[in-house]
Formats: C-alpha cells, structure tokens, sequence
C-alpha cells in the first residue's frame, strides 16, 4: 500500500526500564522496535510526544530524557486518567506507541557561554531535566547552572537520585525546597514556595537564561521575581503544558489565542507569553 | 450560452453516477430529519429544507478509524487505514454555506502537517452546490461574505430556475469534467428566470472591525452578559460546518482494537482540562469567547479565514437560544461606538 503517510501512525517501543519517581508519578524509559526508527529518530530537548497505551489512547509528555543520551527516550507522568493509568500498569517489556517529536524546542546553542538558571516545580521538571542533561553533557559551553526545584513535599520530588547527583557536582548549584510542611525531620533543602527560595537564592541576571517550567500559578508568582532579579522578558524562556491531543496543529485542543502551543511552542519566551491572549 | 439540467436529469444524473460506483452525498430525508446521507436513487434528493448537519461530514466524519491494532504472543501490531479505498465521491444539493466550508477546512487539515484523512476525501470529492432560496430568519450567510448565490467551494453550481431547471456554471475543472463525463444530461439553452432567494434581512457585518474589536476585548464584560446562559452541549458545534475540534480515542481492547478520531467541542468544560486539574477555560463564557474569537479572529489570524458560513444551524439548535448572529451584530455596533 502506496499512500501518503499517516500523520496519526505511532512507532512502536519497548519499555526498557520503568522508575517510580514519586508513589504516583512513574518514568518509562523507551526503545524504538524498528531498527530504522531507533537509529533516525532525532529530536531535540523541549520537544514533545503523544505516548500511547494501545486500547486506551494517546497521552501527550515531553521527551524527558535528553538528545545527548542515544538510543532511547523517556517520558516521565503522574497516573491521573485512562491513558495514565494504562501507562502504569505496563511492565518491562511491553509495547506501547510514540508519536513525534513535536513542537519546537530550546535554543540550546543560543544559550553557549551564558549562565543558565533552571526554576522548576513540581512534576515540571521533566521538561527541564531533557535541557538540564543536554546541556550537563556539553557543560564547558556553558557558565554557571543553577537549579531551583520545589514540590509541595519530600516525597512529591521526582528524579531524587538525580538531584542527589546534582548536588554533589560542583559545577551545578542545586537549590532543592519543599512547601512549608511537606519536609521531613532529615530534609536538607530549604522549606518554602519556589519563587521565594528563588529571590533568596538570587542568581545573576547578567549573561544570564532563566529556564521556567511549573503550574500556572507558581509561574505567575516567578516571573515578577525574575523581573526583581534583573532578567529580561527576552532571557526568560518557558515551556507550556497545555492539554494536547493530536500534537499537530489540527485539533484545536491546545490553542492560547491564534497560537497552536503544539505547533508554534511548547517553548516560548516570557515577551511571546505576555504578549498572547492571557489564557494560561 | 450557460449549460442547462432539467430537475428529472438532475435525479439521472445521480442515478448514472451510482452506477458509476461514485458515492453519492446529498440532502435525503432520513427519520425525522433531513441529512446529508448517501444517496442511491435520484428520487431520494430532497432539496426542501437545509439538512440538520452540515455536509462536513463527508470530509471529517464524525468519527473514523484512524488505525487498528492487535496484539499476539506480546507483540503489538499497527496497521494504516487503506485510505486507497476511499471512494470517489460527488456532494450534490450543497447550499453556498456547505459547500463553502470545505474551503475554509482545508487551511487547517493541510497546513505544516497533512491530514490524509481529509485530504484523500477531498481529492475525491466534487462539490455540486446550489443557489440557496429556502433560507429563514436564522440565515445569515450574506454577512459574513458569503451570499445564497455564492460559488466559493464548489465544483459545479447549481442555479434554480422558475421552469424547474437549474443553470449549471462550471466553477473548477473537477465541475468541468463532470459536465463533459455526462454530455446527455446537459443542454445548452438560455438561462430563464430564477427562483428568488430569501431577501437576508441581516445587515451586512464589517467582519475586520469585529476582528478588531475582538483583539482589543478579550476581557469585557460582553462575554459573561452573553454567555453565562450557555450550557455547554456542544450542539452548536456539532452542526457546523467549520467547527473542526477532534478528539482521539481507543475503542476495543489492548489486544485488539481501533483508534479513533472523532468530533469534540470547545464548548466541553473538560476540553481545556490539565492533567492536574487546572483549567484555563474554567467557566463556561471563557469557553463561548473561543467560539467567537476563534471564529471571528484567531483563525482569521492564523489562516486569512472566517470560520463562519452563516448557516445559521447553531441559531435554530441552540436550546437556550444563544443567537450568534445577534452578537455579532452587538459587537458590530460596539466596534463603530
């Protein structure tokens, strides 16, 4: 069958390894079955995909793990509806459908010799942990890397073997924080919202990218923050989570204005946010 | 001198072009309803009221396979929907606010991207439209650029004509073909009077001063006055011809099952729904100023269209009686304060 191709056809992949981050947030790590795909799938960090558990449906995540690191992807979720769920209730082994690499991305390379703070919350850092990695693995093209990440408590931080990494390196400055009352006796970050321990912590704006990623209403508190510290609307650079379906500009699910999110983001600057119909 | 089809070779046409294999879409009286439904014999054509939906079907179905899978001893297999097997299709007895939105949908379905499901069916299609003159109050195709004599969208168009005949004008080369495919059917001949259309009573609309208007008043009070009434059924997009919003779900089993795509509705308080809960359309008038704004502005932004044909069907649908038209011509005013 000869015919022009099916924008809706997945590839299929092989769940390599599965990593529960937090007790309902879960990371697959993923193989691509076809020996042409796993060697041409290219995609750069910030993209996305639409992950599918067969007989459920399509969900849509970031590609978490980073372009640097060949020959799998990973997508990171918190179990929360059907497709979720069936996510989750996949083993080592099984089979599940991707969709992409869709959307455009950070531009990375506009980023050499700049210092890069990264402000993350919650279950949004897997979209910044691609572009965390991706730029560790090149890290003398880069300044300073900062990394301000906060969830409501302990148990709701995901990538904690990771973290721990990052703190031991002396090249990253980890600034890890919980909200008041989600830390345990033995915690050893700080205790209080993001853009709070942000303003504390208060890295440079100069020759300075801030990367954010976060719920609305963390974002909402951390951008005058940013603004205080000195970062331009032009050095700022966001990536939004919006409800997708068919990740290519037709379903008119992820729209923000006359912007498809899926198309013309998920990456925007702090100017291209403001500057769109205020419907976040 | 226009090329001339009398009412009884309409009805063989259809028949010949059955018989030709071709599917044959059009007005037919189905239940209690007319609808744009497959039509096998010419007799069924029923051209006496406007169907209940719009004939945006036949392009966008209101769902369809969009791939099927199985899985056998663990492992999972995908298989494409053979969309060779399309057939070629005719849509007969469009008014110009039907067979003018596939040309609107099109910008959408082929921009960056191609949807092949659309495309194939609009590669096969022909679009037979006809002069509107059954239109009623709720029309109001003449303000948003279209007219009941508009030929945008179609192939070959139909004009009716006191005597019971219809002047066709080929308006593409597709509606040339047709002609010339069925040489006996058509005669040349002086055109004739034709039926009158409906004198539309709706002003015309300046349509880019309600696009600016729009711009500057995403947050006005307009929005809740008008659509806090609104109860989200998602009538309104169901019947018309440009609302284009899908969604896509598995049905059967992990083991054997199908994917599908198929009709949503910005209107559907669940259709902005973050995992996490957050909503940005939370209450139901955010949701009915996307309605607008898309349609009036964002695709007009995107795609130099209005997403609009004036069919009216979400005036007669609505069950409490949210008449677009008339907010229209509210902003149309508040645009010349």
């Amino acid at each position: 069958m000869c015919q022009p191709k099916n924008i809706y056809l997945p590839h299929l992949a092989t769940i390599e390894a599965i990593v529960d981050e937090t007790p309902d947030v879960r990371t697959l790590r993923l193989v691509f079955q076809d020996d042409a795909v796993r060697e041409s799938f290219s995609f750069r960090a910030g993209q996305f995909a639409e992950y599918s558990a067969f007989g459920s449906g399509e969900s849509t995540f970031c590609i978490a793990s980073p372009p640097t690191r060949k020959g799998y992807i990973e997508c990171c979720f918190r179990g929360v509806g059907r497709v979720t769920e069936s996510l989750r209730g996949l083993e080592v082994g099984d089979t599940v459908g991707v969709r992409g690499p869709y959307g455009n991305s950070f531009p990375i390379e506009q980023f050499y010799g700049k210092n890069l703070v990264f402000i993350a919350g919650g279950i949004a850092l897997p979209p910044l942990r691609t572009v965390i990695w991706n730029c560790l693995d090149l890290r003398d093209k880069f300044g300073d890397i900062t990394i301000v990440y906060g969830a409501r408590s302990e148990a709701d931080l995901v990538y904690k073997r990771e973290l721990a990494e990052w703190q031991e390196r002396s090249d990253v400055r980890l600034v890890k924080c919980v909200d008041p009352g989600g830390n345990g006796p033995d915690f050893d970050g700080q205790v209080g919202f993001v853009p709070n321990v942000l303003e504390q912590a208060a890295p440079s704006a100069e020759n300075s990218i801030a990367l954010v990623c976060g719920p609305p209403i963390m974002i909402k508190f951390t951008l005058p923050v940013l603004e205080r510290l000195g970062f331009g609307d032009d050095a700022i650079y966001t990536t939004l989570e919006n409800r997708m379906k068919c990740g290519v500009g037709k379903c008119g699910r992820c729209n923000v204005g006359n912007v498809y999110v899926c198309k013309d983001g998920p990456v925007f600057t702090a100017r291209e946010v403001k500057a769109m119909s205020q419907e976040f | 001198m226009p090329q001339i089809i009398t009412e009884a070779n309409l009805r063989n046409l259809i028949d010949l072009l059955v018989k030709e294999s071709t599917l044959v879409v059009g007005p037919k009286k189905s239940g209690t309803m007319v609808l744009y439904e497959p039509i096998t014999a010419g007799a069924d054509l029923t051209l006496e009221e406007l169907p209940r939906r719009s004939a945006k079907e036949l392009f966008f179905p209101v769902c369809e396979n969009i791939l099927t899978f199985k899985r056998e001893n663990g492992a999972v297999k995908v298989e494409d929907v053979d969309r060779s097997r399309f057939p070629e299709a005719v849509l007969i007895g469009a008014p110009p606010c039907d067979a003018g939105s596939p040309a609107i949908l099109d910008a959408v379905f082929s921009w960056d991207y191609q949807d092949d499901f659309y495309q194939e069916r609009r590669r096969k299609s022909t679009i037979i439209g006809i002069a509107c003159t059954k239109g009623d109050d709720a029309c109001f195709c003449s303000a948003v650029g279209l007219a009941p004599d508009a030929q945008a969208g179609s192939d070959l168009f139909l004009t009716p004509l006191k005597n019971g005949s219809y002047a066709c004008a080929a308006v593409t080369e597709k509606g040339k073909i047709l002609i010339d495919a069925h040489p006996a059917l058509f005669s040349e001949g002086p055109a004739g009077e034709p039926v009158p259309f409906l004198d539309q009573s709706t002003e015309k609309l300046d349509l880019i001063k309600i696009k600016e208007w729009l711009e500057g008043h995403f947050e006005d009070p307009l929005w809740e006055s008008i659509a806090d009434i609104c109860i989200g059924c998602g009538a309104c997009a169901f019947i018309c011809p440009a609302c284009h919003c899908f969604d896509i779900n598995d049905e059967g089993s992990a083991d054997d099952g199908t994917r599908r795509k198929h009709w949503d509705a910005c209107g559907f308080s669940k259709f902005t729904n973050h995992a996490s809960g957050h909503n940005p359309r939370d209450v139901q008038n955010k949701r009915y100023r996307n309605r607008i704004m898309h349609k009036f502005k964002y695709y007009d932004d995107k795609f130099g269209k209005t997403l609009c044909t004036g069919c009216g069907r979400c005036i007669r649908a609505c069950p409490v009686g949210i008449d677009i038209a008339d907010i229209l011509t509210t902003i149309n005013n508040k645009s010349a304060e």
